[in-house]
């Protein structure tokens, strides 16, 4: 029943999609307002049939409907309710599903956002989108379909989804957010691909380009460092990146949308570098759909990659149209979009910016050769071989440097031409903050020269984005009160504070990553109960192991009393899970995290004697991984909050004294 | 047309997807089996009647092992294939096979519902697929006449890939017996 309704529902939304997008394209071939207004309501319909088709799954999962073949797939009569709802993106075919949805949310919610824009680029956007809509219907139509009836005779019980994502709350929220982010990024493409057609980049457009744009990337951000912290949680190395093919394919898009982020900042502030922030956009979007190409088509192996499906193909096929449809569009196209005369040296903002992009995709390529080189390799040679992390830290360290040195130098930099007298002291003002951070790291104990390194950029950073974010509240009037010139220099300059903020959240992380990686201390160890052990200040001693049963799973935890210092430090339970399905038990690592260090228990295996394997392990400042990355997305929330976006309505002579934009 | 602009994106595009498509013929998650060309590892596991089947008495002819549960979907969708095999080679090879963390009750009901090509063996604690290194079901083994493993196939079996596999398997025994 389900599986009919399912069908017919996603049959809908394919023709819905197919209808708006000639619709669209041809009301924006015409600059027609009413035809646009009729394909924006095609958008509102797709939406709410994809959010029909999405609930019809989760209701079949809830009610465990093993005559749906995906139920039959990932369902478990023994699976908790919340697991079994998330199982909707535990594997491939509801993945798309789940794409779906939000590829419908994001085109309803775009069309909305922007309805007032000029008819043909809203017109073309929404064909873009809808494009994009259909091949993704298409594949849940079809090659993909979750809705397909189970053959007969229906199961009784399935074998539940895959026990590695039902090991941590993270599984929950980490795809959600790389979803939000990886589908949202077709929306920044469709408003390029929509300026291209349209001959006009102007500043509305602009403006809709950079909003939409910042929403993934937070989502993005939010995404990609969920990712590593549940892999920090539940794989059990005691790392949080490993630089695996499909934390790459989410890592691509997120350098190209950062250089996108800030290249549309210049262009909304000089007009220039107008066709190259178009190409970042539509590069993004590209990353995207590689990146679901190589973890959905089994062309990459890896943790994440789902096994052999037959949509490798069809992904492909998608993946060359979009490839050479943007090549072609872009060299029709792209002399539309002729930039403002540029007369500007390097030693300015927009100099800074440049450099930035550059470095940024510099980075993106040495990801993704490092990421692909291994087809390659078995393409020219018959070999398989994979690229190992020191390849991609040698490459991520220097680069990472460098992006941190120009978080310091170019927001100190003025905009447009500048004497060298003032870009002297501006660069060398702070340079007693890098000192100061270069000290700070010695004395706590950083000695290698990437440490301190780190530590001397980031003090310089910090002082800049500092200073320069707190300008803004200093130029209050005589008879006006802190608090009201604090609340209306936030409300005016939402983006700046917004964007410094962001700056202080990547200066955090990279610290944060600096430090993490370079002082972890390790330790392994054999331990019969009563037994213990030391790391890193720490006293483990190893109690009793609890077997636990569970409905879906058998658990077996080591009970570990931790001491610090002598101090009694509570109780940790790393253990170790049996899942019906697997044979291979799956661990559960027990962290206890402080700000200062984090205390890292993984079970390596329970002997038939009683004894266990352990591997303890102690990581300092973790934590502020994770705390830089919600700094830096509260900073992309800023920059979207509404007075800042309306705040560029003004000219920037309006508000003296103020800068328009940072 | 900016032909400047649409050769560079070519040259940088069309590489890609050549890689990319042949990519796609290679299965990155294939690790060849180190069992292969050697002695299939022997066992002796009873049906669910209790009837014991030893792997050495099948010695003379091709057998196939398959590995598989009732819970697994592409098991499932192998067995009307096994059916055809079974009936196609019958007296010429054997197909038996080992059930893979499941219950026997399941199997019973299953094979009620399903019919049976072969014998289903019992594997307590799985000591046989650790020994064949069995990762996850379906995975099926071919072993030739003289009790060398021939071939595994990881995931589903296709009906033209394994009567290849056997056909190749029974040449080569007459071949030997010739000889």
């Amino acid at each position: 029943m389900i599986s009919i309704l399912g069908r017919l529902v996603v049959l809908l939304a394919l023709l819905l999609a197919t209808i708006g997008a000639v619709v669209s394209f041809a009301a924006a071939q015409r600059n027609a307002g009413g035809a646009v207004a009729r394909a924006r309501r095609l958008a509102y319909a797709y939406a709410v049939m994809m959010a029909l088709a999405t609930a019809l799954m989760i209701f079949a999962l809830v009610r465990h409907d093993f005559s749906v073949s995906y139920v039959a797939q990932v369902g478990s009569l023994a699976t908790p309710l919340h697991i079994t709802i998330v199982s909707l993106w535990s594997s491939l075919d509801g993945s798309i599903l789940f794409w779906g949805l939000i590829l419908g949310a994001f085109t309803a919610g775009s069309a909305f956002h922007l309805r007032r824009s000029a008819p043909d680029q809203l017109g073309y956007m929404l064909g873009s989108l809808f494009v994009v809509g259909i091949f993704f219907t298409f594949l849940i139509a079809g090659p993909a379909d979750p809705f397909a009836p189970t053959p007969l005779p229906v199961p009784t019980d399935g074998p539940g989804p895959n026990p590695l994502l039902q090991n941590h709350p993270l599984m929950i929220i980490h795809p959600p957010m790389l979803y939000l982010g990886y589908v949202g990024m077709s929306v920044p493409f469709a408003i390029a691909m929509a300026a291209l057609f349209a001959g006009r980049l102007d500043r509305d457009w602009i403006r809709a380009l950079r909003s939409w744009l910042l929403v993934p990337t937070g989502f993005l951000t939010m995404g990609v460092m969920l990712g590593g912290w549940w892999s920090y949680e539940v794989l059990g190395w005691g790392g949080y990146w490993a630089w695996d093919p499909v934390e790459n394919a989410s890592f691509l898009p997120w350098l190209t949308a950062i250089a996108a982020v800030h290249s549309a900042l210049v262009l909304q502030r000089k007009g220039t570098l107008r066709a190259w922030t178009v190409i970042l956009v539509i590069v993004t979007f590209l990353l995207t759909i590689l990146g679901t190409f190589l973890t959905r088509s089994g062309v990459v192996n890896s943790v994440h990659s789902f096994t052999q499906t037959p949509i490798g193909p069809i992904f492909l096929a998608f993946l060359a149209f979009c490839l050479v449809g943007s090549v072609v569009v872009l060299a029709m196209r792209m002399d539309t979009l002729a930039s403002d005369p540029d007369r500007e040296t390097l030693w300015t903002r927009e100099g800074a910016f440049l450099i930035n992009n550059l470095l940024l995709l510099v980075f993106m390529f040495t990801v993704l050769v490092g990421t692909l080189f291994p087809i390659a390799a078995e393409l020219v040679r018959g070999v398989k071989i994979s690229v190992g992390e020191p390849y991609f830290n040698r490459m991520a360290i220097p680069v990472s440097l460098g992006l941190l040195l120009l978080i310091g130098i170019g927001p100190a930099l003025p905009w447009g031409r500048a004497d060298n007298r003032n870009v002297r002291r501006a660069l060398l003002f702070p340079i007693p903050a890098a000192i100061g951070g270069l000290l700070l790291t010695f004395v706590l104990g950083g000695r290698s020269w990437g440490v301190l390194a780190t530590g001397a950029l980031a003090g310089y950073a910090t002082w800049v984005n500092l200073d320069q974010g707190l300008r803004l509240s200093r130029r209050r009037r005589e008879d006006e009160p802190w608090t009201e010139a604090v609340g209306e220099a936030v409300r005016r300059g939402a983006r700046r504070y917004g964007a410094y903020l962001a700056h202080l959240g990547v200066i955090v992380t990279f610290v944060a990553i600096a430090v993490s990686s370079s002082y972890q201390v390790a330790h392994e160890a054999t331990l019969r109960p009563g037994e213990s052990m030391t790391v890193a200040g720490y006293h483990l001693t190893f109690e009793k192991v609890n077997a636990l049963s569970e409905p879906h799973r058998i658990s077996e935890r080591a009970l570990m009393r931790i001491e610090r210092n002598g101090k009694n430090a509570g109780m940790l339970e790393p253990a170790l899970n049996r899942y019906d399905s697997r044979m291979e038990p799956i661990g559960t690592p027990a962290v206890r995290t402080t700000l200062g260090h984090d205390l890292y228990l993984s079970l390596m295996n329970v002997g038939t004697d009683g004894s266990i394997g352990l591997r303890a392990i102690v990581t300092p400042a973790v934590v502020w991984i994770w705390i830089g990355v919600f700094i830096i997305v509260l900073g992309t929330a800023i920059c979207l909050l509404p007075a800042g976006l309306r705040f560029s309505d003004r000219r920037p002579d309006a508000l003296p004294g103020v800068e328009a934009t940072a | 047309m900016n032909r400047k602009v649409l050769l560079l994106g070519l040259l940088l595009v069309a590489p890609l997807l050549v890689m990319l498509g042949s990519g796609l013929q290679h299965d990155p998650h294939e690790v060849v089996s180190p069992l292969i060309g050697r002695l299939a590892p022997d066992f002796t596991l009873a049906d669910l009647d209790g009837r014991p089947l030893a792997l050495t008495a099948l010695r003379g002819q091709p057998v196939v092992v398959n590995f598989w549960a009732t819970w697994c979907q592409p098991c499932a969708a192998e067995n009307p294939i096994f059916s055809e095999l079974a009936r196609r080679y019958a007296g010429r090879a054997r197909f038996i096979s080992v059930i893979y963390q499941d219950t026997p009750e399941a199997i019973r009901a299953y094979e009620l519902q399903r019919g049976s090509w072969g014998p289903a063996l019992v594997d307590p604690e799985s000591r046989t697929a650790i020994r064949y290194g069995v990762y996850g079901v379906p995975e099926t083994f071919v072993i030739d006449a003289r009790g060398v493993i021939h071939e595994k196939v990881t995931g589903m079996v296709s009906f033209e890939g394994l009567t290849r596999t056997l056909d190749k398997a029974l040449a080569a025994r007459n071949l030997g017996e010739k000889l």
